[in-house]
This record gives structure tokens, sequence and C-alpha cells, in this order.
């Protein structure tokens, strides 16, 4: 479907200088200037009680990219994305949106868009009823209200009470809340949660499209696999420590992907695979297992040789035992 | 602020909740007014206190406008619309200022209706029972003055009440069981404390003037100090406490 931001006008607002220099952090340069993280969090820590569920967490994400926020449940990622967004105060450490704590922000909700639950309706109020009592309180109008519904096909169900809506409907009411402001920084907790896989797939469009605009995206998930093909890189956190900071690409790299290729003549493509440097190993019923490379270039080599190919598999689970080993390790 | 009381205003209007509570109130008020209208003896509507009791039925709007201050604030809590809220507003001392000025507004409004229910069916008692209207002019402005400006006073404790204790059936029953059984054990044993309760301030408002009560102006202050203190406190504690 075709995903188009509807940019409401004055947009100057947002550069007029509301900084204070003293409470801008320094994180050094990009381009040459002064660019706060969109996201900063700072030693932060969380204690209720004798459990830490947030612990010294250190991360910064920078403008235009997307994040993934991965760890089991109970891992601490909610109560990260509660502090940053002002909902809860750290125990200490600091949690900073474009350089300021969220609620220091002049009206937040035209730079950052937020959702933390599904499921944060009224169920007796329309969904549309549930964006104007939010456009209201930051001064926005109706007709954006019917632009963000439309955004997220919801101008068809927008007057039937949200009792009505599925989890997939509630997911969208939840995002176009996040939209109204036009922002600059979403942040979703478990976005995908409930989605069938074409809204799945929608989403994923959708986020591609929203950080094509050099816009930041911050989404949470317990399933690497949910969020794989739509981030740039992962922030991995299990008992409320960071695991890992990286991109995709070097995950996939620590993963050593491996494909799975079966031909009914297996010596030949073997020896084809030989000659670009790949060892292979023999799987039973012809079938060869490569580490190393991808499913496109085994592919190629194939083709290239005229070895018939009767199967080609990237062995996709290996990217989620990776995620589980590295949430794993760190138990006492 | 002007933004967020409108926003206010509009999750008032957008449930049924609101209409519920309208709807209760107006049965409650005709239905004593009734009651009391009908079946209480004619020597016992004679006096000015009595007829003040009668027509001042409507002042039962104030408990349902504590119960639509309680649903303003406890329904974000229980449904969850919270976060998005303080999302929204991040100040939340603005959003409970808001709630505020939507409590009294709409307490008000309960305050209007409720007044005029029970004093229209109370006279039409009152003369189709051929009682002479025993009230001066003062005392019917005072009633009138009595019951809107109470209702909208327990509209902003609802408020305050429904900040302190987020939980709504624990709201409730916190007001309901203050409201209709401790005060009144209260000023049955030690009237000098239960004098300064809210229900009795909010009698004394209406122009009653039941032994042991305070002056109508004490039962104004009184009642304006008990929805300054919850307020106060309800904002306190909303701005400390994290949302889950």
């Amino acid at each position: 479907m075709p995903v188009a931001f509807v940019r409401r006008s004055g947009r100057a607002r947002r550069c007029a200088g509301k900084r204070g220099a003293s409470d801008v952090v320094d994180f050094g340069r990009v381009g040459g200037e002064h660019v706060a993280p969109a996201v900063l969090s700072d030693s932060l820590t969380k204690r209720f009680g004798k459990l830490t569920a947030v612990d010294d967490l250190s991360f910064a994400l920078e403008p235009g990219t997307i994040t993934g926020f991965l760890g089991p449940n109970g891992a601490g990622k909610t109560t990260t994305l509660r502090m940053l967004l002002g909902l809860a105060a750290p125990t200490s450490g600091r949690a900073l949106v474009f350089g300021e704590p969220y609620a220091a922000l002049e009206r937040p909700a035209l730079r950052v868009g937020s959702v933390l639950e599904a499921t944060d309706f009224h169920p007796g109020r329309s969904g549309r009823d549930h964006l104007r009592m939010l456009a209201r309180a930051v001064d926005l109008t109706d007709e954006r209200v019917e632009e963000v519904l439309r955004l997220v096909e919801l101008d068809a169900a927008a007057s039937r009470r949200v009792k009505g809506y599925s989890l997939g409907m509630r997911q969208r009411l939840g995002l176009a809340s996040a939209l109204l402001g036009d922002p600059e920084l979403l942040v979703l907790d478990e976005p995908a949660n409930g989605l069938d896989p074409e809204g799945i797939r929608w989403l994923r469009d959708f986020l591609r499209a929203f950080a094509a605009e050099r816009r930041t995206v911050l989404i949470s998930s317990h399933v690497l696999a949910e969020v794989a093909q739509t981030v740039d890189q992962v922030l991995i956190i299990n008992r409320g420590k960071l695991v890992i900071e990286s991109s995709l690409e070097q995950l996939t790299a620590r993963v050593g992907g491996s494909v799975r290729i079966r031909s009914p003549d297996p010596a030949r493509l073997r020896d084809a695979l030989k000659r670009e440097g790949i060892d292979a190993t023999s799987s039973n019923d012809h079938a060869l297992l490569v580490h190393g490379t991808t499913s496109d270039r085994v592919g190629d080599i194939a083709f290239a040789a005229g070895v018939p190919v009767h199967e080609l598999v990237a062995e996709g689970s290996s990217l989620e035992e990776v995620f589980l080993d590295l949430t794993s390790e760190s138990q006492p | 602020m002007i933004a967020q009381t409108r926003a206010e205003l509009l999750k008032i209007r957008s449930t049924r909740t609101t209409i519920g509570l309208v709807l209760g109130m107006l049965a409650i008020v005709v239905l004593f007014a009734l009651l009391s209208g009908l079946l209480t003896k004619t020597r016992d509507l004679t006096s000015k206190e009595d007829q003040l009791g009668l027509l001042g039925v409507g002042s039962f709007a104030g408990v349902f406008s504590a119960l639509a201050g309680i649903m303003l604030v406890t329904s974000e809590y229980r449904y969850g619309t919270i976060r998005p809220t303080f999302l929204f507003t991040p100040r939340r001392s603005r959003v409970l200022a808001a709630k505020l000025g939507a409590g009294l507004l709409a307490g008000l409004g309960f305050g209007v209706v409720g007044g005029l229910l029970g004093f229209g069916i109370g006279y039409a008692a009152l003369s189709g029972r051929g009682v002479a209207f025993a009230l001066s002019g003062g005392d019917v402005a005072l009633l009138a003055l009595g019951t809107i400006a109470g209702g909208a006073i327990w509209g902003a404790i609802g408020v305050g009440l429904g900040a302190i204790v987020r939980n709504q059936v624990g709201s409730i029953i916190a007001l309901l069981a203050w409201g209709f059984v401790v005060e009144n054990l209260l000023f049955a044993f030690v009237y000098s404390a239960g004098r300064f309760g809210p229900v009795h301030a909010q009698d004394a408002l209406t122009g009653l003037t039941t032994k042991h009560l305070l002056p109508a102006a004490g039962g104004g202050a009184v009642l304006i100090a008990w929805a300054a203190a919850l307020a106060v406190a309800g904002t306190a504690l909303t701005a400390r406490r994290d949302v889950n």
C-alpha cells in the first residue's frame, strides 16, 4: 500500500531554538554541527524494591535509524520506554529525548509519537473521539485527526466504539495517535503483537517509509524475527542490562548463516562452490549445507554452473538462536 | 490549559458514562421528590425547614457530580488512557487542573438540572396539596445557589478523590461510605466535628438550619476547603507516582 506522510504546515516551530545550551548534552558532532541523539539512555536504572528492572543501561540512537529494542519478556524494555517517555521516574541515571527529559519538551507529542500499550482506549469511545481528545490537548485540528485515520486505514471504522475493534485495528489506532503530531521520533512497544502477517508487512513498509525521511524509530519486541526485516540495528537487553548493541548486519554475521541447497548432482555443485572458495558439507538426500554466505550467492553460483537446483533454503531460525543465546548466556 | 480543558470536556461527552450518571441522578431526584412530596404528612411540610428539605432534594446532584469527577480520573487509569493523556501533556498538574475545571463544569450542570427538577416537583406537590409556601425569596435564592455551587464543588471533590484513590471501585466506595455512613455517624455522635464534613457543609450551604449545622457561608467555605485539599493532595500524588 502506498504510504504517504501528510505534513502539516509550520514545521519551522521545531527549529525555533528552544534548546538552552545548558541542558543540551554534548555528544560530539555529526556533519560538523551539534546534534543531540534522538534518544539517550545514560546509566539508566530503575529499582522496584529489591528488584532491579533496568540496570545501568546506556545507549544512544542517532536520528534516521530504526532500532529494534529486544529482549525476553520481563527484560526491562517497557520500563525503559516508560522512563524515556516521562511516565516513570528513574531511580538513577538519565533518559533524554532530543537532549532533554521528555516532560521538559514543549508539546512533546509534536516531536515524539509513542504507543506503550495497544489497549489504551476507553472501550465505549469511538476511535475518532479518542484521537480528537488527544488532538485537542495539543491544539491539533480535527482535520489532522481525519488525515491520520486515513493514513492507518481506519477512516471507515472511526465512528465505531473501540470495543468492536480487532487487535490489529487497535494497534493501528494507537499508531494513529502517535502520528497525530507528525513526530520526528516514533517509540512503539511491541507494535507487532496481535498483527496478522499482512499487518506486520504493512507496519514494516510503514516504518521504512517513515525512517526514509530521516526520522527515527525505536520499536521493542520479544521476537527478533518480528522486527528483523524492519530494523537497521538492535539493542538487546536481558535482566535490565544491555547485552549487545549492534547493526543487524553484524548480528547476522555472528550467526554465520547457513544455506541448504538440494540438487540431483551434488558433486558438480560442490565443485562449483569450491571454485568460488565456498566449502559445503553433505547432508542427507543429496542436499548440501553451506556456511558463511547467502542464499542469493549460492543460487547464482549454481545457475552459472548450470547445475539444476531442486531446493534452496536460507536457514532462518539461526538469527533467533543467536538472540536466544545472547539473552540466556547472562543468566547468573 | 484551555486546550487540556477542551480535551477533558470531550472525554466527558464521548462515552456513555455521563449520560448514565445524568439518568441516574434524574431517577433518584424524581423518586425522592415524589416520595417525600406525596407521602409526607401535611403537618410535616409546613415549616421552612420541612420545605427546604423537600425542595432541596436536588442536592442529590452532588453525589452524581462527585461520581462524574471520580470517573474523569479513574477511567483513565482503568482503561489505560492515562498513558496517552500524559504523553500528550506530560505536565501532570496541568492535566489535573483541566480535570478539576471540567469536573466543576460538569458538576455545575448536574446541580442546575437536579436543582431545577427537585424544586419543580416539590413546588408542584406543595401547591397541589394546598400547603402554604413558607420560603422567602432569599431562602429560594440560597437554595438555588447552594445546589448549583455545591454540585460544581462536588465535581471537583470527585476529581481530587479519584486522583488519590486511582482504583475506580475503591474511589466510589470511599465516596459512598463517607457520604452515607461515616460522616452521618460522626455528625450524630460528635456533631462539632461532623458538621465540618463535606456533606453537612453542603446541607448548610443550601440554607438548611438544622441544629448544629454551620451557617451557610461557613458551609460554603468548608466545602471549598475540602475540594481544595483533595485537589492539592491528588495533584501532588499524581506528580510523584509512576504510571504503569
